[in-house]
């Protein structure tokens, strides 16, 4: 815990989520660690049909237990555990695999790039013709990813389906780092949410607050979806790992959000007209405490907090990201800063609800 | 203005409707503009997605009626260095359609007029990339950059005005349609006792938020209520549907039959052609393979809501204006009218 009050972003959590697989449909190993985290910190924790791992909180009374009777609105805290990656989609006479993408991942960052494939972590290499035998003008073409393969170095079908199945997803095989203020890691894209709702829930908060881990983000925010009209909050806020728009030589005002300079706020997105007036509340609690934040570039992306907002009847919802340089690729930054900040904000976000939400 | 046999309700209504500020997802002006309109009718209350729901009261099956209030506005996503504002497209409409349109910033209160970057071959292209729109605000470089906000968004903001028969305005897709539906709750001088009144229906009204972002508030609305029928009330553009031929100006109000997403519910669709007989109206039928009304969230809100759609036919500008004829608008005005005081019969769920 902090002196202010504020809980601590937790790092260790960070990275043992980074590194553990959990690529869309295939969130467990990621949940099994935030469950044995949240276990003893909630007053209930439960697995709901599509997988989302959902925990309820009760705000503290001043006499240090759980407080009963409503104080404030109930509020849905909502990060994605599951990733982009691969799945296996045949294994070949000669041992290769081919795959399809789960999630939006650019093609050209695939050829020569290492995964782990299934719960045992099987390595293998994206594999493509060599140069010498890419005609010329296809040199200067981006493969598409149905004519990539991943190869384990098997000689067999045989010797392949030893160690992995159809069915089976693989994850960028990267290993999470700290440098400096910088984290290097796979899939901060959302476990830098999931990491921030994490550490938010080590004290009894301010409101009374349902945590949602939620599954399928990537492929349409599916789980979200299911987990709002379960949990009926009053209020949503949605944690993100969103992308840095930082390009060297891109006109300055172009290049936001950046790295280091404080949590996003979305105005807008694809799926998502962020609630004014939670808006207000955010940007008024970042004031009084002086946080950083910075906009989201408008217009792009979409998050579950389209879903959760148009659920039932409605749910007025927000977005804080912490921005993170190549998100949807095998290695993402973010700084650290930037999660504490992340966390500072809605902490004293859901005190300000707490006092002013009718 | 061209001398005209009577004076409406519609002549001061309209104007005040289409000018009002209201992007999708911030429809503060319409609501207070509507909420104003509809003072005394019932009950009114903004929801979570920024909905105007009024409650009529009345006894009988429950019937809502709808129209978004929301049109397609832009949000800033930089100001350049010399005082421009680049940005993205709230809502549908294309690029091109935006460029010469008159543009309300919400927040700072700064007007401005969206220009383009046209290609440097010089050759002009309908196809637009909203990439190359830009709001040019005449604040200069060092006053737009303080004044102007990332995130800030702007309506269309084009005076209406009648030309002949036609009105002429920004957003009227769909303040005709709030309009209709307000002229027809209000009644020809009596209110609520003639048009919503001696109800035979629980008559819910919601003015929608969010349907140019998808259809977003009637969703959430409908499900609140969840009513027995409902009857969406928005315009359909000249060219847009393979019926009899194609709809045009002045020849009455449209009956959707097709849209993207949507087939009217038969005992809906009925109930509609019911009231438009008693009311002498021949619609004209609209069928449209894209684009589409709230009226496919409506119907798929619950265990599924039997709804029709209405549609005030319009013409584009090819611009930031839509026109609409004002018979056609008078005629919506009494097909509603007729709609409420008939009393809906249909069974829930019968089909």
């Amino acid at each position: 815990m902090r002196g202010n009050g504020v809980p601590e972003f937790r790092e260790d959590l960070l990275e043992s989520i980074s590194n553990a697989p959990g690529v869309s449909g295939g969130e467990e190993a990621v949940r099994a660690i935030l469950a044995a985290y949240a276990r003893d910190k909630v007053d209930s924790l439960e697995i709901d049909p599509m997988g989302s791992l959902v925990a309820r909180i009760a705000p503290q009374a001043s006499n240090g237990a759980a407080r009963r009777r409503r104080a404030g609105p109930h509020v849905m805290l909502c990060a994605h555990m599951d990733e982009v990656g691969l799945m296996i989609t045949a294994i070949e006479k000669e041992g290769r695999a081919r795959f399809r993408r789960v999630g939006g991942i650019d093609p050209r960052i695939l050829p020569g790039q290492a995964f782990r494939i299934g719960p045992s972590g099987v390595r293998a290499v994206v594999g493509s013709l060599p140069p010498h035998l890419v005609s010329r003008p296809d040199r200067e073409k981006v493969t598409a990813a149905e004519d990539l393969y991943l190869d384990l170095g098997a000689r067999s079908r045989e010797e392949a389906e030893a160690k992995i199945g159809v069915g089976d997803f693989a994850v960028f095989d990267t290993t999470y780092e700290a440098w400096g203020s910088v984290r290097k890691g796979k899939a901060f894209d959302d476990r830098a949410g999931c990491a921030v709702l994490a550490s938010l829930i080590q004290k009894r908060p301010p409101v009374p607050v349902t945590a949602v881990w939620s599954v399928q983000e990537e492929v349409g925010l599916r789980g979200a979806t299911a987990a709002a009209r379960r949990v009926g909050p009053d209020l949503a806020i949605v944690l993100e790992g969103t992308a840095s728009g930082e390009a060297p030589g891109a006109p300055r005002d172009e290049q936001y959000p950046a790295m280091g300079r404080g949590p996003a706020l979305t105005v807008q997105d694809r799926s998502l007209m962020a609630h004014a007036r939670l808006l207000d509340a955010i940007q008024g609690a970042a004031k009084r405490h002086r946080l950083p934040t910075q906009w989201k570039r408008p217009g792009i992306g979409g998050t579950d907090a389209g879903r959760i907002a148009v659920s039932g009847t409605g749910v007025p919802s927000a977005v804080v990201s912490v921005v993170c340089r190549y998100i949807h690729a095998p290695a993402a930054y973010l700084d650290v800063r930037d999660a504490q900040h992340t966390v500072s904000l809605v902490w004293r976000t859901l005190e300000s609800l707490r006092k002013e939400w009718p | 203005m061209s001398p005209r046999s009577s004076a409406s309700p519609l002549d001061t209504l309209l104007p005040s409707l289409s000018e009002a500020y209201g992007p999708p997802g911030r429809e503060t002006g319409i609501r207070r503009a509507l909420g104003g309109a509809i003072r005394g009718l019932g009950s009114a209350k903004e929801d979570a997605l920024g909905n105007l729901n009024l409650s009529l009261g009345g006894k009988g099956k429950r019937v809502l009626l709808t129209a978004h209030m929301d049109a397609p506005g832009i949000i800033v996503t930089r100001v350049d260095p010399a005082g421009l504002a680049r940005v993205s497209i709230l809502g549908i409409v294309s690029a091109a359609d935006l460029i010469g349109a008159s543009v309300a910033l919400n927040g700072g209160g700064a007007r401005g007029v969206i220009g383009w970057d046209r290609p440097k071959d010089g050759k002009d292209s309908r196809e637009i990339d909203p990439d190359q729109l830009f709001l040019e605000t005449g604040l200069g470089g060092r006053e737009a950059a303080k004044r102007i906000a990332v995130g800030e968004v702007g309506a269309l903001a084009d005076r209406a005005e009648r030309i002949g028969e036609l009105w002429c305005g920004s957003n009227l897709d769909n303040r005709a349609g709030c309009a209709a539906i307000v002229a027809a709750l209000k009644g020809s001088g009596s209110p609520r006792r003639k048009a919503a009144g001696s109800p035979r229906n629980e008559l819910h009204v919601v003015f929608s938020a969010q349907s140019d972002l998808g259809a977003r508030g009637a969703a959430t609305s409908a499900f609140g209520i969840a009513p027995d029928v409902a009857v969406v009330v928005d315009v359909a553009f000249v060219g847009e549907s393979r019926g009899h031929g194609d709809i045009a100006l002045g020849k009455g109000p449209c009956v959707g039959l097709k849209e993207e997403g949507y087939l009217p519910h038969p005992l809906a669709l009925e109930y509609v052609k019911r009231a438009a007989k008693a009311a002498r109206i021949q619609p004209q039928w609209l069928i449209r393979e894209s684009g589409g009304s709230d009226a496919r969230t409506v119907r798929a809100s619950r265990a599924g809501v039997p709804t029709a759609l209405v549609a005030i036919p319009a013409r584009r500008t090819g611009g930031p204006r839509t026109l609409i004829h004002a018979a056609d608008l008078e005629q919506t005005v009494q097909l509603i009218r007729q709609i409420v005081t008939t009393p809906y019969t249909g069974e829930k769920g019968s089909r």
